[in-house]
């Protein structure tokens, strides 16, 4: 059942998008609709695109992993269209340029910096492409027991065939179609879940059981390996040997699987994982990210800085403005976006509620990612049990399928048109080849963490072309001297502090700022770009340049 | 709604759109004139103070909530209903107070390139 409501959705995303091949004739109708988009479609386009595993998926995930204070992200996610529309959405559109590093050289006269602006698109992308596709498989294998590479297979191809056929004219009308689906797939269950729910699980929901004790005879499914701490002697199964665990330290395998039994105590999660708080507990309680030594609020605003100063530099987000016809319109474009977004956000709170009463145990694990979908069966059974699943599942594949197709778009503009200007064929085929070359990549990548991932898209993206845009859309005086270090500057800091992050976990403080860099990357890149284009000489036509943008269409 | 009309754009022309070659600079075919060019920046000038408005209430309100709940905890436990307020505060509330702030920034920009809401300058161009 869940399989046949995927495949159905597969097949209408390439018949939408086969409907937009026949209108299309040159890159400009591929890559953005000819222009002619109007507001409401293109701020559903817009939010259907946006919407990605990890809104639809990851954000509910991480409730259960870390609290109450995940729920910063999407607010994050909604606000980052709040600066859009003040800074970016009409001025940005009225430079007529069709990718951000299209924009780059209009602005600032530089072809260096537009292939450079490409490279960083590319690197966005492939950090945002990636985990999408991943979870795509990692959803498959859950709901329809397919193995992990055909689920991976099936939705690379997907994306990348209906993008070659249609292009942006036939990606806006299936994001638009998307984002009704996704509101549609997400709220209705939402409601649904919460009236089979029952008057205990409800109360529950509103203050979730500290996690201490196994309630029920429960496995655990490592993905990750995983430091664990024994509290007290344990019993456990493992891949179904018993095993007698002392208290103290233990290491489990990423691919094994611990029975634990009814009434055995948690144990807690070591190593640099040490610091999550457990489900129900105080900490987890309180709506701020980040606990006890790694200062609270500070874990929140960087959050909070990074994904709404994101959303303005994804280069995805920016080319579905320039299917607006004029500026005013994006602009509107970008006002409605955040009535939409927060109207599928509204719910998210649900799921997080949810998952972390019924599935506590993934707290573990670490395999929230995938949580949601598992609900419906651990409070009903039966048909209205798999009913619900499968509305659940094609939500999370459309969600996916979306977020690809844009990023996808992005990457092939960036490479075929960028890199090596060509033409529509060139850029059809680049579509295709970027999709087969990402498939492997995701093989590879089966135990990345997707909203870890995605975030730290965000994080790049906010490092780099948000103080371009920004400083190239009002600032006269930004050179392309000044906005190339103040790129190569953001670039280095973030990816450089996010893979050192990673590779020694510090834990407090100092190691929130290194996982989660966007508090100071972005302000240093504003700098330098500032102090860079002052001692830099300033053309003569780049404030006529710059003031075209502001100017109101028709005049 | 009408269906939008295209409009002539300001940028060079793209590379690869067309396959005659591009010069290494966009030089502007015309330098603006200079009342366009005094408007603009007024116009500029004016949605940037209008942008710098709505992004300090946006500002305020998403890094004040934080330190409202790091500074009262409480308000975490205290329940409002079904769910305690303190979640309410980060779950449902910021999504119609931004939703609004997008709103009224969206009529005061639209406001502000109006050309009639120019009093005694340049009369609005022919149609």
């Amino acid at each position: 059942m869940t399989g046949a409501v995927v495949v159905a959705l597969l097949l209408i995303t390439v018949l939408i998008g086969a409907r937009g091949v026949a209108a299309m004739r040159t890159t400009s109708d591929f890559l953005v609709a000819s222009r002619r988009t109007s507001p409401m479609l293109n701020a559903a386009a817009v939010s259907g695109e946006y919407l990605s595993a990890a809104s639809f998926l990851g954000v509910a995930g991480l409730v259960i992993k870390e609290g109450t204070g995940a729920l910063w992200y999407p607010v994050g996610f909604t606000a980052g269209y709040l600066l859009m529309l003040t800074l970016v959405a009409a001025p940005m559109r009225r430079s007529g340029a069709l990718t951000v590093p299209g924009f780059a050289e209009a602005r600032l006269g530089s072809r260096s910096l537009r292939r450079f602006c490409a490279v960083v698109v590319v690197v966005i992308g492939v950090l945002y492409l990636v985990p999408q596709i991943v979870a795509a498989g990692q959803l498959l294998t859950l709901v329809s027991g397919v193995d992990y590479w055909v689920g991976v297979v099936v939705s690379g191809l997907a994306v990348g065939i209906t993008l070659a056929l249609g292009g942006m004219r036939a990606a806006t009308y299936v994001q638009a179609f998307q984002f009704a689906l996704k509101l549609l797939l997400f709220a209705g269950p939402a409601i649904w879940l919460l009236l089979l729910a029952g008057p205990s699980l409800r109360a529950d929901m509103a203050a979730p059981p500290e996690f201490t004790h196994f309630t029920q005879q429960t496995p655990v499914d490592f993905r990750l390996d995983t430091d664990l701490v024994v509290t007290e002697p344990t019993v456990v199964a493992v891949d179904g040997v018993p095993v007698e665990l002392a208290p103290g330290p233990h290491h489990a395998r990423g691919d094994q699987v611990w029975l634990f039994p009814e009434g055995a105590a948690v144990p807690e999660l070591g190593g640099d994982r040490a610091s999550l708080p457990v489900p129900g507990g105080d900490q987890w309680a309180l709506p701020l990210l980040g606990t006890g030594e790694a200062a609270p609020l500070i874990a929140t605003w960087s959050v909070l800085v990074a994904t709404a100063l994101g959303t303005m530099g994804l280069p995805h987000v920016i080319v579905r403005f320039h299917t607006s016809p004029d500026g005013r319109g994006a602009r509107r474009t970008a006002a409605i976006t955040v009535a939409l977004l927060g109207s599928f956000y509204l719910f998210t709170v649900v799921y997080g509620l949810l998952g972390t009463v019924l599935t506590p145990e993934l707290h573990l694990s670490q395999t929230t990612d995938t949580a949601i979908v598992t609900l419906p069966a651990r409070i009903t059974d039966g048909s209205t049990a798999a009913v619900l699943t499968a509305l659940l599942t094609a939500g999370a594949f459309a969600a996916f399928l979306a977020t690809s197709l844009g990023l996808l778009l992005a990457l092939s503009g960036a490479l075929a048109h960028d890199l090596m200007p060509s033409g529509l064929r060139r850029l059809r085929l680049t579509a295709l080849a970027v999709s087969a070359a990402v498939v492997p990549a995701a093989l590879l990548m089966v135990r990345v963490d997707v909203s870890a991932a995605v975030t730290s898209a965000f994080t790049v993206a906010a490092s780099t072309f948000c103080p371009l845009l920004v400083l190239g859309l009002w600032w006269r005086g930004l050179t392309a001297r000044g906005a190339y270090a103040g790129m190569v500057t953001g670039l280095t800091c973030s990816v450089g502090a996010m893979g050192l992050g990673t590779a020694l976990p510090l834990g407090g403080t100092a190691g929130m700022l290194l996982t989660q860099p966007a508090l100071w990357s972005v302000p240093l890149a504003f700098l330098m770009m500032i102090a860079v284009s002052l001692g830099d000489h300033v053309p003569s036509w780049a404030e006529d340049t710059m003031l075209r943008l502001h100017l109101a269409d028709r005049e | 709604m009408n269906r939008p009309r295209r409009v002539a754009v300001t940028a060079p022309p793209e590379t690869g759109v067309r396959s005659r070659p591009v010069p290494a600079r966009p030089v502007p075919e015309t330098v603006l004139e200079r009342d366009r060019a005094a408007h603009a920046r007024r116009v500029r000038h004016a949605q940037l103070r209008r942008a710098a408005i709505t992004l300090a209430c946006g500002a305020l309100l998403l890094l004040g909530l934080p330190v409202l709940l790091h500074g009262v905890p409480g308000l975490a436990a205290w329940r409002l209903g079904w769910l305690p307020l303190g979640w309410m505060l980060v779950a449902w509330l910021p999504y119609p107070l931004l939703a609004l702030l997008a709103w009224w920034h969206l009529r005061r920009a639209e406001r502000a390139e109006r050309p009639d809401d120019r009093p005694g300058e340049d009369p609005a161009p022919a149609p």
